[in-house]
């Protein structure tokens, strides 16, 4: 049930047919290649797969360069979700093949890298002009050459600074002895700089080379910090300032031009590389998969997985290839993990999705993915519950699968899991008249259709809740008690009889003994069953009180542990306890409906404008129940069937069985 | 003294919402910061990421659901008159906003701290976004379990 059955193939050919080869076992898309599980040491792996897989390792690398350089100046006419749901062209590897072979993806980085780097040093020279820039208008008004600043003349040096305010008379002080021979210049700077005493000034100090130490030290005694005018900057103020703003502006005019001329390479690569990289990642896929191949002088050895029933279609694929190829098969032998791939009937299959996401089953083991949906279905819609979700998500679906003809089947799985949920939740919602929360009771204008929803409805949740509460335990009642019969199943198909009915016949005679025995004891029961759940949970008790302590030694011993397991009857408590979500979260849905129709109508209320508020309130508050119930919906019942339902029968541990074959993120690839 | 049972059911009320509405924002926020962090090495993890952040949302929505079932009851929503409380009765809807008041307060937490460590997980792993979504969802369960206990309380209170 529910797992594939595989072979192990190894394959033989000449090496002049090993680029066919590797073609025809990815484009088959169902062998999962592996190394030889015992290396030959005379065996060497094909090196010239290693150079392959460089090489393409090579070119996924500078499409990856070239996404991220070019990325922010690319907006993408095909938005990522359009993309997921399958509007992608349809291309095959050939074609993509010719287009690789015509394009030099390490000639178009290498451009873009150099831009780059021009990019950057542009920005750099503009910045540094910038600072200048901003220099020099410091000293907009000072009368002289900038030449006295840097070198000097032979009669004049300077230096520029900054000082605080109330530091300039003590200097002005300081100076007066070499009056002749210096000049303080103070620099205007703005209004309110004058205003505050701690404000700093912009000076230029200017003094004869004769007195330069005097001088400078007693701007450092002034605490005047020095700063350096870059050398180049010669003339004055008002002519630097006009070459350092044409410089910016060539600047500025540079980085435009590399930015355009960016964006049109963008423009120009990023869709050509998007498939590119499709055909690279499918390349780079198929060499790392062949590098696991052996060879000899001339002839390669392939080995891999694959399904039976997909053996004859693919021997008569690959010996058309060359007439010089072997395929050998056989069953797995001991000591051999073959991965699992699930299979079941398409209704199921979406629900394997539910598998995998915990861990698949192990080679030949059972898979629970049947066993699981029909709990998984009826969970959902429990918790749900609205019959008007329903339609909205129906809608919803209809008009996607609608739009999009060619969506790639894990994401329609996935969709089909939440079309069955919804399926579902319109049975549980049609059951107990939920429809919107009350709408149908809370509005005026539904009251023709009052009748026919009372008149379907068989329970109302709100008016009922131990009705509800009850068959929610009950539901998971049953949940776990198949998850116990799956168990004793697994065991008796290995051989474990003892394990079987210790483990798990035992409990499922105990707890359901127990369970009809208090039914009955609230007189529900026929007195022969009544006497039958009597001797069920006795026989059952015993049962787990034997297998618990059947390996201990002394009297004891067995006594006590036989008393812990019979103890672990709380844990079926609390675990059939938890099924009361399904309870919880049905109410809260209604619930939230309700409060939403209640603002609604609360709404409809003010005046001139109360229906489009009411109406506002009511469409925006269920779609943000709806999904938040989804959610809640989706989360919760799985986690019944991963914690309480698989906690019974099912560890997973399988690997998942993963075929080299074509994937793809941009192209479609046509087989 | 004779407003003394509504005031005490409205302090329920308002407790329901109020715990339960600052532990999800905790909780919440606990996992905003740790997708934040991730989306920033890796921004295509934003939808993971946002469901797992929102995970620790429910238990302020389920403060919100007691608080309006406890004012339903009082006859305070709808505009018709205000259903008369004694002050026993009062104590009573109090007594019945306390399990989602204070689960809720706390589990949103706890579940914001989980999500959080599932989001680094799904950073590292993003095939094991089931697992990482169980655990958080573990945590739920008793924000789940106090709002069946709140509801099914309020149920049985006897107005009137």
């Amino acid at each position: 049930m529910g797992v594939a059955e595989l072979r192990k193939a190894e394959l033989y050919y000449h090496k002049s047919v090993r680029d066919e080869v590797a073609k025809v076992l990815q484009e088959s898309g169902v062998c999962q290649v592996v190394s030889a599980s015992a290396p030959d040491a005379a065996s060497v792996r094909v090196a010239d797969w290693g150079e392959k897989l460089a090489l393409c390792d090579e070119q996924v690398t500078h499409i990856r360069y070239l996404f991220r350089a070019l990325g922010s100046f690319y907006t993408d006419p095909v938005s990522s979700l359009d993309r997921m749901l399958g509007e992608r062209p349809i291309l095959s590897m050939a074609d993509m093949a010719r287009t690789a072979a015509a394009t030099d993806l390490g000639k178009i980085s290498a451009r873009v890298k150099d831009m780059e780097t021009a990019l950057g040093e542009t920005r750099v020279a503009s910045s540094q002009h910038k600072v200048n820039k901003d220099l020099l208008i410091r000293l907009k008004d000072f009368p002289y050459s900038l030449s006295v600043v840097g070198d000097g003349t032979r009669a004049l040096k300077g230096v520029v600074g900054t000082l605080r305010q109330d530091q300039l008379d003590s200097l002005n002080t300081d100076m007066k002895p070499l009056a002749k021979e210096t000049e303080l210049f103070v620099c205007k700077g703005d209004d309110d700089a004058k205003a505050s005493k701690t404000k700093t000034v912009w000076c230029v100090f200017m003094y004869s080379p004769v007195v330069e130490q005097q001088v400078l030290d007693m701007a450092v005694h002034a605490g005047m910090s020095l700063i350096e005018v870059p050398a180049h900057i010669t003339g004055m103020v008002a002519d630097e300032l006009k070459i350092l703003d044409a410089e910016i502006a060539k600047c500025d005019k540079k980085e435009a031009e590399i930015l355009e001329s960016l964006k049109k390479i963008a423009y120009e690569t990023i869709p050509v590389a998007q498939k590119l990289s499709d055909y690279w990642n499918n390349m780079t896929e198929r060499a790392r998969a062949m590098l696991s191949s052996d060879t000899t002088e001339s002839t390669l050895i392939t080995r891999f997985w694959i399904p039976t029933e997909s053996l004859p279609e693919f021997k008569k694929k690959i010996e058309a290839v060359s007439p010089d190829i072997a395929l050998f098969d056989r069953a797995p032998i001991e000591g051999e993990t073959p991965p699992t791939l699930m299979k079941n009937i398409d209704v199921v299959r979406p629900f394997e999705i539910l598998t995998g996401l915990y861990s698949p089953p192990p080679y030949g083991e059972t898979d629970p993915t049947p066993l699981l949906a029909p709990f998984f279905f009826a969970f959902f819609g429990i918790c749900l519950g609205d019959a008007g979700y329903a339609i909205v998500m129906m809608a919803a679906m209809w008009i996607l699968f609608r739009k999009y003809k060619r969506i790639p089947k894990t994401v329609k799985d996935f969709i089909m899991i939440f079309a069955y949920g919804a399926v579902a939740t319109l049975i549980y919602g049609v059951l107990t008249g939920s429809f919107f929360g009350d709408f149908i009771d809370a509005f005026f204008f539904m009251a023709p259709i009052r009748a026919v929803k009372n008149a379907i409805m068989i329970m109302d949740p709100m008016k009922d809740p131990m009705l509800v509460l009850g068959f929610s335990l009950v539901f998971g009642l049953v949940h776990l008690m198949f998850g116990l019969l799956i168990g004793a199943y697994d065991h008796f198909r290995h051989g474990n009889y003892v394990d079987a009915i210790g483990d798990k016949i035992s409990w499922f005679l105990f707890i359901v003994g127990l369970f009809l025995f208090g039914v009955g004891a609230a007189g529900a029961l026929p007195e022969v069953l009544f006497e039958v759940s009597k001797v069920m949970s006795v026989v059952g008790a015993l049962l787990v009180f034997w297998y618990a302590g059947r390996e201990k030694k002394n009297i004891f011993g067995k006594i006590i542990s036989g008393l812990l397991a019979l103890y672990g009857a709380t844990s079926y408590l609390g675990d059939i306890l938890s099924y009361s979500r399904l309870l919880a979260l049905g109410f809260g849905s209604a619930v939230i409906g309700m409060i939403i129709n209640l603002l609604g109508g609360m709404a409809s209320g003010i005046p001139a404008i109360g229906w489009l508020v009411a109406i506002t309130v009511i469409v925006g508050g269920h779609m943000f129940g709806l999904i938040i119930n989804v959610l809640g919906s989706f989360v919760h019942p799985l986690r019944l069937q991963y914690v309480e339902f698989f906690g019974k029968f099912y560890t997973g541990g399988g690997l998942a069985f993963k075929p080299l074959s074509f994937s793809s993120e941009y192209v479609d690839i046509a087989k | 003294m004779e407003y003394l049972g509504l005031t005490l059911a409205l302090f329920g009320a308002a407790l329901a919402s109020l715990l339960a509405g600052i532990g999800s924002a905790v909780g919440i926020g606990i996992a905003g910061e740790s997708a934040a962090g991730v989306m920033t090495e890796d921004p295509d993890k934003f939808g993971s990421c946002l469901i797992l952040q929102a995970l620790p949302g429910t238990q302020g929505i389920y403060g919100l659901l007691i608080m309006f079932f406890a004012l339903n009851k009082l006859g305070l929503l709808g505009g018709g008159e205000a259903v008369l409380v004694t002050w026993n009765q009062g104590l009573q809807i109090l007594a019945s906003c306390m399990p989602v008041a204070f689960v809720g307060w706390y589990s949103a937490i706890w579940q914001g701290k989980t999500s959080a460590a599932s989001i680094q997980m799904i950073a590292k792993k993003p095939e094991a976004m089931g697992k990482a979504i169980i655990l958080p969802a573990m945590v739920e369960t008793y924000a789940v379990l106090a709002l069946l206990s709140s509801i099914l309380m309020l149920m049985g209170v006897q107005l009137g």
